[in-house]
């Protein structure tokens, strides 16, 4: 036998509690909604502030390796090819190396070492570029000028340069070892994600370490390194501070690895604070450049890493 | 099958060549990251004393740059907590299937990994040239602008981490959706929540780029100290800033001053990662 | 430690004729770090004849059989101590090549694990690591080894496609032809028929049923009537021991230890 219970009546329930679910939803759809405006406002924001300098300078404004802002003649092909060669110099040095660490801490090394290390990575790839490049400044560049770039400066060619140790190959060093730690990570949770028994069938054939890395273990992670590598890049190419503080600052083309240079990202933190009228223009403009450049590798990147599914 | 003797000698041994490789870019990567911190903590810890939390950067020391950069980055994670936490509950309950929420999940993407000196530029043509100069409020905005991403992105990836189950449960129970988000799902994934508001806090507390050309610099402290809106609506000093500027300068004292403020900066951040990691982990058990 | 439950049973090894054994495993005892999975196994293996592995889940049957080509080598903390004889020499020495002893114990996995590479280089995969071949010679074996797993038929004309695009159960077979193309002598498999469904598993039973008269096959199965069905010998393994090994026949029908006939009758497991 129950007890006879009371019903609960439909008007006890408040009414109101349904109500709120529309506004929640509209309010939380704004919320989504905001964050493309943002985006949108963004480029919006680059076009209409570069559009002079684009409209007067044209296509030479991306050929043309001359910035004076004082003839106000704009040309941005020095901090674009400043901007590309030193991050792809940066991930030519991060790459085998943040490789090599995600393999030895997945698959040589006791996890007891491999746990700390990687714990100590993952917590690097946090500290702010800033710090990165104050140690550029002050501790790498005046060592590379000494002890590298002196005793080979006399060679000429490729590395020719005032011996100050601001120069394109020093940036590229600091943006390897500040996107370092981020890709070993990237690496790492990729090599993990392999099922156990892929790798225990690579060794069951009788591979060596070196084969089942090289042969199973890479190709089954092959896209999704592809894109960790594009991301590293991406972040390379924005990068801002690590760089300013010791790629030279020179507009000019580089020509040689030990010139200086300058970026995109750079020139504007150097320039954008002083600069008005078809100044101010022409580094929005680089914004513009830089903006298309990243954004085109990151949705590169989002694609590849979004299909790494077995 | 046989295996030929000196086939199988020439094999192991580039493995043991490759072993050694990964092992000397590991050894490689901890080394250069080592004497990155020993440089911080030999540069920078000497330059570390009482004066730093208590004068100006006027007086040589770092009091109005901490209190800007920590008033900034306040200001930036309540606007992007409470957008973030908002549009990630949009895409993980309510429209992330759709045409449009995959969109916005894109975007979304796109703008977390926007270099940042843009969003710098882009606050500083609406906010700073149209209202007459850099202010606090500018940099709080530009600073919001690079959480929010971080607050949405991991506040999705933790609400969709949540068993359907408690949703089902709490709708069978007669729950609105309103009431079921806010009252079972924020609850259970609370930890995880306040993970991804530290994540975003790490990320912005050392910006410096998009402050550059929007909080601008100040030498001295507002006074007096509880008048935050006129502090913010005053050029605002910030770590990461006063670090460009000292570390720029000739003056071995300012050199000195900004390794200091990179000792703070690097062991706040550490240290709110660490909060952040310690407290998912929490989660998880 | 061992469960109390087995330290009073009396364990049965009935062994098939000594010349025709290829590998004898004695008195075997394995550790997951402190915890002892296997405690003093015996396992005779007729040569050309396929030899079945049952028991609970978590007797240690698997585990047996990771031990027989050394895959658990991968795991740091994981020993293993007694004799595991291939053709007289012990595999466990610290001397033995393991790349070549896996080249000759080959191992199926309870998933397929085809690998992110084209059917052909799947089952070319071993071949290559172990051995130069012209590429006629590869295709005679890449062919021959895909006939004798059943697949050559349904893969012939896609031999360039990825093996990740074919359903479990060719999968499965995939991998039982890249195990068979470095001709091992023992192909080890561990629950091959698990992740599939009956009629693929019935296509896997029939492959096996015609490769052991060329190899030597160990299977672990918790389907009795799969190793009823397929197995010359069949080993019951409890908490770690080796309870009954016999001709399959025998031990299904009469038993010599309790457990075993309860296990067999359903009472457990």
């Amino acid at each position: 036998m129950s007890a006879p219970r009371p019903a609960v009546s439909t008007d006890q329930i408040p009414v109101r509690r349904d109500v709120l679910d529309p506004i929640f939803r509209y309010v939380a759809f704004s919320a989504a909604t905001l964050l493309l405006a943002v985006l949108g406002g963004l480029i919006v924001a680059l076009l209409i502030g570069g559009w002079p300098a684009l409209a007067k300078f044209g296509p030479s404004f991306f050929f043309s390796t001359t910035w004076d802002p004082v003839r106000e003649v704009f040309g941005a092909a020095g901090p674009i090819v400043g901007t590309v060669v030193s991050s792809a110099l940066a991930l030519a040095m991060a790459l085998p190396i943040a490789l090599g660490i995600a393999i030895f801490l997945t698959q040589f090394c006791p996890r007891v070492i491999a746990q700390p290390i990687a714990i100590m990575t993952e917590l690097l790839a946090g500290i702010p570029s800033i710090v990165y490049g104050m140690w550029g400044l002050f501790v790498f560049a005046p060592w590379f000028a000494k002890h590298i770039q002196t005793p080979l400066s006399g060679l000429g060619g490729l590395f020719a340069g005032v011996p100050n140790g601001a120069n394109i190959f020093t940036a590229s060093v600091i943006l390897a070892v500040m996107i370092l730690p981020y890709m070993a990570a990237v690496f790492r949770e990729l090599f993990r994600s392999i099922p156990p028994q892929v790798r225990e069938a690579a060794f069951g054939m009788g591979a060596t370490p070196f084969e089942a890395v090289t042969r199973v273990l890479i190709p089954y992670v092959q896209k999704g390194l592809v894109g960790a590598v594009m991301l590293g890049f991406g972040r390379a190419l924005g990068e801002t501070m690590a760089v300013t503080f010791i790629i030279g600052n020179s507009h000019n083309f580089p020509t040689s690895l030990f010139s200086s240079s300058s970026t995109l990202a750079s020139t504007i933190a150097n320039e954008f604070g002083e600069a008005s009228g078809m100044h101010s223009s022409a580094l929005i403009a680089l914004g513009l450049v830089l903006f298309l450049i990243t954004f085109a590798v990151l949705a590169l990147a989002r694609w590849l890493l979004s299909s790494q599914r077995y | 099958m046989t295996v030929n003797p000196s086939r199988a000698a020439r094999r192991k041994m580039v493995s043991w060549i490759f072993t050694g490789a990964c092992m000397l870019a590991t050894g490689v990567a901890l080394i250069a990251l080592m004497l990155i911190l020993w440089s911080l903590l030999t540069q920078g810890l000497s330059g570390i004393n009482l004066d730093i939390f208590t004068k100006d950067t006027s007086a040589g020391g770092l009091r109005n740059a901490i209190v800007g950069s920590i008033m900034m980055c306040l200001v930036a994670m309540v606007f992007s907590v409470i957008i973030g936490v908002l549009a990630g509950t949009w895409l993980a309950e309510i429209g992330g299937n759709t045409r449009y929420g995959h969109t916005v999940r894109f975007l979304n993407d796109v703008l977390l990994s926007a270099p940042s000196i843009l969003v710098g530029v882009f606050v500083s043509t609406i906010l700073v040239n149209p209202f007459g100069g850099a202010s606090g409020w500018a940099g709080a905005v530009a600073l919001a602008i690079l959480a929010t991403p971080v607050v949405t992105r991991t506040t999705e990836d933790i609400l969709n981490l949540q068993p359907s189950s408690l949703r089902e449960a709490s709708m069978a129970l007669g729950a609105s959706q309103f009431i079921t988000i806010r009252r079972v799902i924020w609850k259970a994934a609370g930890a995880g929540l306040l993970t991804g508001g530290l994540l975003g806090f790490a990320r912005i507390s050392g910006e410096t780029a998009p402050l550059l050309h929007t909080a601008g610099d100040n030498q001295f402290m507002h006074e007096p100290l509880w008048d935050i809106f006129g502090m913010m609506s005053n050029q605002n000093a910030s770590l990461p800033v006063m670090m460009y500027n000292f570390a720029l300068s000739p003056f071995e004292e300012a050199n000195k001053l900004a390794w200091a403020g990179a000792v703070l900066l690097a062991f706040a951040v550490l240290g709110i990662n660490v909060l952040g990691r310690w407290l998912a982990r929490e989660k998880k058990m | 430690m061992i469960d109390m439950t087995t330290t009073d049973i009396q364990s049965v090894i009935v062994p098939p004729p000594a010349d025709s054994l290829v590998l004898e495993v004695k008195k075997l005892n394995f550790f997951y770090g402190t915890h002892q999975a296997l405690d003093g196994v015996d396992l005779p293996v007729k040569r050309h004849a396929i030899t079945a592995l049952i028991g609970p889940s978590g007797c240690g049957k698997s585990t047996l059989l990771r031990i027989m080509n050394r895959i658990y080598d991968l795991y740091p903390g994981q020993r293993a101590d007694g004799q595991i004889l291939l053709d007289g020499e012990d595999i466990l020495g610290p001397k033995v090549d393991v790349t070549a002893l896996r080249a000759r114990v080959g191992m199926v996995f309870q998933k397929p694990t085809p690998f992110p590479m084209s059917i052909y280089d799947n089952v070319a995969f071993g071949v290559r690591l172990h051995a130069s071949k012209t590429s006629a010679e590869m295709d005679e074996i890449v062919e021959e080894s895909l006939r004798r797993a059943a697949l050559w038929d349904e893969v012939k004309d896609k031999l360039h496609k990825s093996g990740l695009g074919l359903s479990g159960g060719q999968q499965q077979r995939l991998c039982v032809a890249r195990g068979i193309a470095v001709n091992p002598e023992i192909l080890l498999l561990d629950e091959p028929a698990s992740a599939l469904d009956p009629i693929s598993t019935a296509k896997l039973e029939d492959t096996l049923e015609e490769l052991k008269r060329d190899y030597t096959i160990v299977i672990v199965t918790h389907n009795l009537q799969q190793a009823a069905r397929l197995s010359d010998y069949t080993g019951f393994m409890f908490l770690g021991k080796m309870i009954e090994f016999g001709p399959t026949a025998d031990l299904f029908v009469t038993p010599k230890v309790a457990k075993t006939g309860e296990y067999i009758g359903g009472r457990f497991g």
